[in-house]
């Protein structure tokens, strides 16, 4: 029995526990991000070529900042058991992650720089790897999507969809940092 | 307690004692044949008298906690339960950082300027060329170009310009005891004069020798050097222009990025 | 209460080649998928379908995801994220070799992985000290001495990561914390199971042509080495996810799962020192995979990170590859001290000599890593500005290094010293450590390394710090931890010939190799110059006696394992926790919660209360064995 009233006590601290890891996992992503932004200053200097795309680059921007917003509106209505609410703000984070995919895509079908340029391979491997983050955590909000709409989660207990959406603001932090370092930064 | 204390930093002086008389007495570096080669022979003494005491420190604990007291039966009582809060901690925490601030300063910060800096005004400019697996080296001033040997006049300044044509080299001549690497796309510089005459027939440090992995030959990466007097160097030059063939480099191609255009086939 | 795993009847011997296999299967069908991805995506675009290089990266990455799936994700917990429940693993030693949650076993598996990859790299590094007895090289040719150089490097590159961290800290970190378990099984064990592919991925490179960029793999070099290089890249980035995810859960669990009184004062030095290497690896591992994931992206999508001559920049990729493999000498290094210190303690039978500032030098040295790096490329061509602020941060983290080694020799000053074979070991390391750190004093100080980078004196330095360091606090936790994690004793004796052989082989291999440093001797080449052929007889003989020392060393494991005498729970009559249950420790670790009320290190103070006490269900010696 005193192994059950240890047990409990990890129970109670399981979301403490949680929280942690998932936070210093965004810990060490940052750093990987850091290190492609440094390597993108030191390879290409300050600047960067005016043949890039500024008015999609914003456009892609405001699209993921959006869906930062419906995101947050989502794990609210899950919070208070609003399941419709919860799976339509789902759908249409899902559906600004995929517009944000298509305007990088877009991007890179139309880019004037060639990957071999030090500013190319800058921007593709970071502008690639963070596609990558937005699609694996599309890939998540996808599975919360399909077990919120098979009734899983609840005002009491939804982890994991806090956790899929916490990445995602995580990703699109990330961006606010690359935006400015592919397409404004010049001096 | 007080006599171990007293035993124990005898042990330490005397084991300091030793330890420092070797340090005078003991040639670490084969004979260094360059100004910046003695100065950083000078570097590492100095740094050996710095770390001798601290060495033999740690040394006269351990021999001496072993000797006092070392049992291969499980101990019948305890050791003291000294907790080390009070102000040895402290102490030590002062010393140590003092003695590092010490040698960082000299002989580190203060030699920088000296090994690393260039001679604006050299007597000799020697361009070098790394690529795997050998050196070429070029004496823009005299029309000698890749060569792969080097030769070098006693007690001129010398400044190397160095790069590479294909992966990192590093340009190392162990009897200077100076060394930095060759970057494609860079050019870097080590200035020196050589204080000895010699050769690598005699002494195999007299080599240049590339000390950064290249591949398949990279021990192999090494060529000749030789330190000859005045007269020597010039007859050399004369034999070198003799028998090159190659076009005499221009004036221009003395600058620092002269590598990168000049010598291009 | 006994082992109810061990209860149940064995299943044959087969089975428990089933989840490897399934691993195996999906990994390969996993690489199909991406070889065929790749296919199809190229053939779209007009190309031929097959480009070695990206099609195998590819496939790889998907590769893994199946191996890990089909090796017990999926029934563990993949089968939770689709709301299916999860199916319990194999018991009794089948579990070893499947994807088990049990933090002792994974601590186990660890151990056995990298004891025999050690002993795989040790068998290269005879290979290499063979070559050497003669200048033009003994044994074999330039080419295959620098994959066999590069090979020893990284494995033990990786022994050193991960041995102490994976082996020791899953097993005694919750165990000495009071924990049951740590913070996410699941993640610590699929950190586990990324550790095969790895070893594949390096041991296989040979078949497409190896690689000869030694451990660092510096482009340009890298760039233009055969396919071998590929999969250096590949075996890094999943072996740095497996310590990120290592370290990530270290520190939750150290923050998180303490017993009841376990206070940040009472932790036992060696969780401390666990704690400093999890940051390290938490964050500094990304830098290394960064850089392998440009070299990967310079080799098959024609960026121009590391190319000059298309404007990229090759010593971009050292600044990198710097400022994570620094600190990774103190994810090495540190777990190895705070295991010595742990040892110093309880077999000198008096308290961790201040502790508080032992911790903090522990702590401060993760602070100084970040802001050292440079110093490995004093002469790299950097600019030359950098050179000072390097010299200056680099010789400050001799300080809290000092921290270390005043506590150690305050705890050994006036002790009890127990001569016992992990006591010599730990003393060992004292002595190594030193000469592995003032010599780090003369290679941080620019103006000397001028001349010594790259040269066997660096060779010198870094085994002191590594092996003179880390492998013996290696061994010094195994003869220590033996009796506990077995339940047995090892035999005393061969332990101390163990411990002398090892001891006088590796200092009479190592110190001639500063002296060969000295005088003209470059590291990482197949022949030198006849003039230094006696001192390299010399140190190759030497290596070869360092080697032999761990021949006793297994055959003593091995015969203690079936032979050994009973160990009791408590055979040091240590203070820690571990001490206080059952040699093994049963699955839950500890019958009842432990409750700790006193500092771990309190020997011979008075009226000091016990450090921790395991429930109200009785002392250890009630503990069933
Ligand atoms: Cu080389
Ligand atoms: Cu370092």
């Amino acid at each position: 029995m005193a192994v059950a009233a240890a047990h409990a006590d990890v129970k109670a601290r399981r979301p403490g526990i949680n929280q942690l890891g998932l936070w210093l996992f965004f810990a060490s992503e940052s750093f990987l991000f850091s290190a492609l932004a440094t390597a993108r200053f030191v390879i290409a200097g300050t600047d960067r070529p005016d043949e890039l795309n500024q008015a999609l680059g914003l456009a892609i921007t405001s699209v993921l900042l959006l869906s930062s917003l419906t995101a947050y509106l989502a794990e609210c209505a899950i919070a208070r058991d609003d399941r419709p609410a919860f799976l339509r703000n789902l759908l249409a984070t899902i559906m600004l992650g995929l517009l944000f995919v298509a305007g990088v895509v877009v991007e890179w079908s139309t880019a004037e720089f060639h990957l071999s340029e030090p500013y190319g391979s800058a921007f593709f491997s970071m502008t690639g790897v963070h596609a990558s983050h937005v699609v694996s955590g599309m890939a998540m909000l996808a599975l919360v999507y399909w077990l919120g709409l098979r009734g899983h989660f609840s005002a009491k207990g939804y982890w994991g969809v806090e956790a899929t959406i916490k990445y995602w603001h995580f990703v699109d932090v990330v961006w606010v940092f690359f935006y400015p370092a592919l397409y404004l930064v010049s001096w | 307690m007080k006599r171990d204390l007293v035993a124990a930093g005898a042990l330490w002086l005397i084991l300091t004692a030793i330890g420092e008389l070797l340090a005078v007495f003991v040639d670490f570096y084969p004979l260094a044949k360059a100004d910046k080669g003695e100065d950083i022979e000078h570097a590492f003494r100095v740094l050996v008298y710095f770390a001798v005491p601290v060495f033999t420190m740690v040394v006269a604990v351990l021999v001496y906690s072993f000797l006092r007291q070392h049992t291969t039966e499980f101990p019948t009582d305890d050791g003291p339960p000294l907790q080390g809060r009070g102000s040895i901690p402290l102490a030590w925490f002062v010393i140590t950082s003092a003695l590092t601030l010490a040698i960082a300063i000299y002989p580190g910060l203060v030699s920088i300027p000296n090994i690393f800096g260039d001679e604006p005004n050299p007597d000799l400019v020697v361009e070098v060329e790394g690529m795997q697996w050998t050196w070429f080296v070029s004496y823009p001033q005299h029309d000698v170009a890749r060569v792969s040997e080097l030769v070098l006049p006693v007690d001129r300044t010398v400044r190397f310009n160095i790069t590479s044509r294909d992966v990192l080299h590093s340009f190392w001549i162990p009897g200077f005891l100076m060394k930095i690497d060759a970057v494609p796309g860079r050019t870097t510089t080590i200035s020196l004069k050589p204080t000895k005459t010699g050769s690598y027939q005699t002494d195999p440090n007299l080599r240049v020798q590339c000390a950064e992995l290249c591949g398949l030959f990279h021990s192999k990466m090494r060529i000749p050097v030789s330190v000859v007097s005045d007269e020597e160097f010039a007859a050399w030059l004369e034999e070198q222009a003799g028998a090159a063939d190659a076009a005499p480099l221009s004036e221009e191609t003395e600058a620092a990025d002269a590598l990168s255009g000049g010598i291009e086939r | 209460m006994t082992h109810t795993a061990e209860r149940e009847a064995p299943a044959s011997a087969w089975s428990a080649l089933v989840p490897l296999a399934r691993g195996v299967l999906w990994g390969l069908a996993g690489f199909g998928l991406g070889v065929a991805l790749i296919a199809v995506l190229r053939a779209g675009a007009g190309r031929s379908a097959w480009s070695l290089e990206l099609s195998i990266t590819f496939g790889y990455a998907l590769g893994i995801v199946g191996w890990l799936f089909g090796v017990g994700v999926w029934e563990r917990w993949g089968r939770e994220w689709f709301g299916l429940s999860t199916k319990e693993g194999p018991t009794g030693w089948q579990r070893y070799f499947a994807f088990t949650l049990d933090h002792k076993v994974i601590g186990i598996q660890y151990l056995a992985t990298f004891l025999l990859l050690f002993l795989l790299a040790g068998l290269f590094a005879v290979l290499i000290r063979a070559q050497l007895l003669s200048p033009e090289g003994a044994v074999m040719g330039e080419g295959t001495y620098n994959q066999v150089m590069s090979l020893h490097g990284i494995i033990m590159v990786a022994v050193a990561v991960a041995s102490i961290i994976g082996g020791f800290g899953n097993y005694f970190v919750p165990i000495l914390i009071g924990a049951e378990d740590v913070a996410f099984p699941r993640v610590n064990a699929l950190s586990f199971w990324l550790v095969p592919p790895v070893a594949v991925l390096l041991l296989t490179a040979q078949a497409v042509g190896g690689w000869d960029s030694g451990w660092t793999a510096y482009p340009p070099l890298s760039l233009q080495n055969a396919s071998g290089q590929l999969f250096f890249s590949l075996a890094i980035i999943t072996f740095g996810l497996s310590s990120i995810l290592g370290g990530l859960n270290f520190l939750t669990t150290i923050i998180y799962m303490r017993a009841p009184g376990m206070t940040w004062g009472r932790l036992p030095i060696f969780v401390w020192s666990m704690f400093s290497a999890a940051i390290l690896a938490l964050l500094f591992t990304q830098f290394f995979a960064a850089a392998m994931l440009m070299l990967i992206l310079d080799r098959i999508a024609d960026t121009s990170f590391f190319k000059a001559a298309e404007g990229g920049e090759p010593i971009l990729y050292q600044h990198i590859f710097w400022f994570y493999s620094h600190p990774a000498v103190y994810i090495f290094v540190l777990p190895g001290l705070g295991l010595t210190l742990e040892i110093l303690a309880h077999f000198s039978r008096k308290p961790l000599f201040a502790y508080r500032w032992a911790v903090g030098g522990f702590l401060g040295i993760v602070g100084l890593s970040a802001i050292v790096w440079a110093h490995h490329m004093f002469v790299s061509g950097m600019d030359k500005r950098l050179i000072a602020p390097f010299l200056v941060t680099t010789e400050i983290i001799s300080v809290p290094t000092g921290l270390i080694f005043l506590s150690a020799l305050g705890t050994l000053w006036m002790g009890r010293l127990w001569i016992r074979t992990p006591m010599l070991f730990a003393m060992g390391v004292v002595f190594n450590f030193l000469i592995g750190g003032v010599t780090g004093i003369f290679l941080a100080d620019a103006p000397t390394d001028v001349n010594l980078s790259d040269t066997y004196f660096v060779v010198a330095h870094f085994h002191y710090t590594i092996i003179g360091a880390e492998i013996f606090a290696l061994m010094g936790g195994i003869y220590y931890w033996f009796p506990k994690m077995t339940g047995r004793m090892y035999d005393e004796r061969l332990g101390q010939l163990h411990f002398w052989l090892m001891f006088l082989g590796f200092n009479l291999t190592f110190l001639p190799m500063f002296w060969l440093g000295l005088h003209g001797m470059n590291r990482r080449i197949a022949t030198y110059t006849p003039d230094l052929q006696g001192v390299n007889i010399f140190v190759s003989v030497m290596g070869f006696i360092l080697a032999a020392s761990f021949l006793i060393f297994v055959f003593n494991l091995l015969r203690s394992l079936v032979w050994g005498a009973q160990a009791g729970a408590d055979p040091w009559r240590a203070r820690t926790l571990e001490w206080q249950v059952s040699s093994p420790p049963p699955v839950e670790n500890f019958p009842a919660p432990p409750v700790v009320s006193g500092h771990p290190y309190d020997y011979g103070v008075p009226g000091a209360p016990a450090h921790g006490v395991v429930g109200m269900a009785g002392g250890s010696d009630e503990v069933s064995r």
